[in-house]
């Protein structure tokens, strides 16, 4: 960082309304050209805190200091040139087509009747551009679909050239493509531009990737402020949200939803990834899930752990031990099924095909995904092993084996 | 980047041609109206002579009498008071982010009514012969501004439109009771004055009245414009605006200042006008097919002014010489497009 100081700088504020404040004692530094989400649960006094650094609402208490002087002391259209807003309320202002609406944004540059120079035009123009919207200029903003509206929202806000644009929950109400679309635009501003993006988000696996900071927001204060990569353990989001049954995991940056484990339990001889999508539907459907013996550096053991499912895990690049052996043979008698996901066999995980024999031999309900599984299972009773083809063809068999 | 610089251009001149020619067309509408009104009626002249005494300032024949003492001052009032009350009900309606809202409808003329009662009727005025003028503006303006502030104040804790809108009857229906009881108690011949005033009229205006709605008014009307940028940037929502540096506490006061002044105004000197403020606005827009308040403003002037200088020839000339009230021709045409709006309940300002 250079030594210039913070474009917003936040000194023990207190927001809220009506001097009844929600979020206390906030300290917060933003530097230029970041990308900051705010993180937490609704109600948590995201949106308050995100209007009282935009000037729009006044602190409880605290001063919010932009560019190192206290918001309070701007001009209305001073800040305006600073920072522009996008919020969560739809805009209807009636008979207006993009262009003008987009224009709207030259608020603070243009004269007292608010005429449009050429170099008007022309930042209006690239605004449109950079959000990949310049087809919409002449469509009326009354005609346009959740994201091509959010698109034209973010292009007024880019077209009053500010240094820093505060954002509501821009994905809301958005499918996943233009969720995407939205969060690159946000990305594309803040690497080309260097303005300073503040976003209050609601999807935490986009936030850790694109954010160069975060602040969790929860229980009327900012419990956690730092780069995702430190801010968003395992932990801090399940305590974040008070998730019951689902994880967050910062590797995979997935949510993982687990499952009440209340049906039957299964075993599966996993590895490679040839499990992951499996556990999730085993865990979605209410089984109990044991796997082994699974390497820790193996994505399988990520996601079978955040799922919390009874694991047994070898070091990795080390071949499976006896003891370990063992422990994932106890499992497999515990189980109801054992399923084989097809996994590649090497020298390391030998064992594992070992396991899936060693069910055979416990007469035990064995569901293989494997292609050619014949030379495996050679001379063992094959009376119990089913063939599959792929996950759900896995269920269909075992809901009605049970 | 050129080419797209070009068509922003180019959009621009096509709405600037077709402005001209709709500003042309209203502005023709208003002197076709404001001509008919001036040369028709229970004398009816001719061109040729109209022109004559306008030009020669004839004013010592009876037919100059009539132009220089009774049409000109009664066509001139209704063209200002159309004008005016369309502005003020533009205001409203960005204001308020409500399209069914007009100083009728939300009381405001109700209110002004309530004051001027007060002044005309009570003791307040006694002692004042003739009425000064003055004092019945500033008695409209007055109630408009208490009804417009009690709205104000229901707007800020309901959002919803319709709710608004009753609450802005329930404060007309207050307001008449309380007029009323005051005229129940009033003097016989000055309930007369005021019931005439009441029903709406742009008759009988006089040099002096003419000329406060003239110098008032048009300070107003040009404050109003001078408005129409953070008008616009209103129409996004108050947040919005702020964001771009609107000065929200200012700019509530001046739209306080500019439509109850204006709706005031027109009140104190032609009585309640009903529904100019709502249908002239939305018909402007329909018109320019924009929302853009620069554009929409001297527009509704245009068009305010036409519409009430018709509606007040046909007020006087239909049945004559019987007059009817301006609001019942007003109403007419205004009512049937409140209902359409409810029903369409399109969001558009």
């Amino acid at each position: 960082m250079k030594n210039t100081c913070p474009v917003l700088d936040i000194q023990n504020l207190s927001v809220g309304y009506k001097k009844i404040p929600v979020l206390n004692s906030v300290n917060l530094s933003f530097q230029k050209g970041n990308f900051v989400s705010l993180l937490g649960p609704n109600g948590a006094g995201k949106t308050t805190l995100l209007k009282t650094m935009a000037g729009l609402l006044a602190p409880v208490s605290g001063t919010v200091m932009v560019n190192g002087k206290n918001i309070a002391d701007y001009k209305r259209t001073e800040l305006a040139g600073i920072i522009a807003v996008v919020l969560t309320e739809k805009v209807s202002p009636g008979i207006f087509s993009v262009f003008e609406f987009v224009a709207q944004g030259r608020y603070p540059h243009t004269d007292f009747f608010g005429r449009l120079q050429k170099k008007d035009l022309n930042v209006v123009n690239s605004a449109l551009k950079m959000v990949n919207a310049t087809d919409l200029a002449d469509r009326q903003l009354s005609s346009l679909s959740d994201g091509e509206r959010q698109k034209a929202y973010l292009a007024r806000a880019l077209a009053q050239e500010p240094e820093v644009i505060i954002l509501d929950e821009p994905t809301m109400h958005l499918d996943l493509k233009h969720r995407m679309d939205v969060m690159s635009i946000l990305r594309r501003m803040c690497q080309k531009k260097g303005i300073m993006i503040i976003a209050s988000l609601h999807d935490v696996d986009i936030a850790s990737k694109i954010s160069d900071c975060v602040a969790l927001v929860k229980n009327g204060a900012v419990t956690g402020w730092g780069s995702p990569e430190k801010m968003l353990s395992g932990n801090s989001v399940a305590d974040l949200y008070d998730f019951d049954d689902a994880d967050f995991n910062p590797a995979l940056g997935s949510i993982e939803i687990r499952g009440n484990g209340q049906r039957g339990k299964v075993f599966v001889a996993a590895g490679m990834g040839t499990g992951a999508v499996l556990y999730r539907l085993l865990a979605k459907k209410g089984f109990r899930i044991a796997t082994g013996v699974l390497h820790t550096n193996d994505l399988d053991c990520y996601v079978a752990g955040s799922l919390g499912a009874e694991c047994v895990v070898q070091a990795p690049m080390e071949p499976v031990s006896e003891d370990l052996f063992n422990m994932a043979a106890a499992l497999v008698r515990q189980a109801d099924f054992i399923i084989d996901t097809g996994f590649l066999a090497g020298d390391l995980n030998q064992r594992n095909i070992e396991l899936v024999k060693y069910a055979l031999a416990q007469n035990k309900k064995v569901i293989t995904m494997r292609r050619q599984s014949n030379g495996f299972f050679e001379g063992f009773n094959c009376e119990w092993l089913i063939k599959c083809f792929d996950e759900t063809e896995v269920l269909e068999k075992m809901e009605l084996l049970f | 980047m050129k080419q797209m610089d070009n068509m922003a251009r180019e959009i621009i001149f096509y709405n600037r041609k077709r402005l001209y020619l709709f500003f042309s067309l209203l502005l023709f509408f208003l002197i076709a109206a404001g001509g008919i009104n001036m040369t028709t009626g229970s004398m009816n002249i001719s061109l040729p002579d109209f022109f004559n005494i306008i030009f020669k300032h004839f004013t010592g024949t009876t037919e100059g009498f009539i132009v220089w003492k009774i049409r000109i001052p009664r066509a001139l009032a209704s063209i200002l008071g159309g004008a005016y009350l369309a502005v003020a009900g533009l205001l409203l309606q960005v204001f308020f982010r409500n399209p069914i809202v007009g100083p009728f409808i939300l009381g405001i003329s109700s209110g002004a009514t309530l004051m001027v009662s007060l002044v005309m009727l009570t003791a307040l005025g006694l002692g004042m012969p003739g009425l000064n003028p003055f004092l019945i503006t500033l008695a409209a303006f007055i109630g408009a501004g208490g009804a417009m502030l009690i709205i104000m104040s229901i707007a800020s804790k309901v959002k919803s439109g319709v709710t608004l809108l009753i609450a802005g009857l329930m404060i007309g229906y207050l307001c008449h009771a309380v007029t009323s009881v005051i005229i129940a108690f009033a003097e016989a011949e000055n309930v007369k004055g005021f019931t005439l005033w009441q029903l709406g009229s742009f008759s009988g205006f006089k040099g002096s009245e003419l000329n406060i709605m003239i110098f008032a008014g048009g300070i107003l009307l040009i404050l109003a414009f001078g408005l129409s940028k953070p008008l616009n940037a209103f129409l996004l929502g108050e947040e919005y605006a702020s964001s771009m540096g609107v000065n929200i506490k200012l700019f509530r006061i001046l739209i306080l200042l500019c439509s109850c002044g204006l709706a005031g105004l027109v009140t104190s000197f032609a009585g309640p006008v009903a529904f100019i403020g709502l249908a002239v606005p939305h018909i402007t827009r329909l018109i320019f097919s924009t929302s853009d308040n620069r554009i929409l403003i001297p527009g509704a002037v245009l068009l305010g002014g036409g519409i009430t200088c018709f509606c007040d020839l046909i007020a006087r000339s239909l049945f004559a010489p019987v007059e009817l009230p301006i609001s019942a021709i007003t109403s007419f045409f205004g009512a049937p497009i409140v209902i359409i709006l409810l029903l369409k309940r399109s969001n558009s300002l």
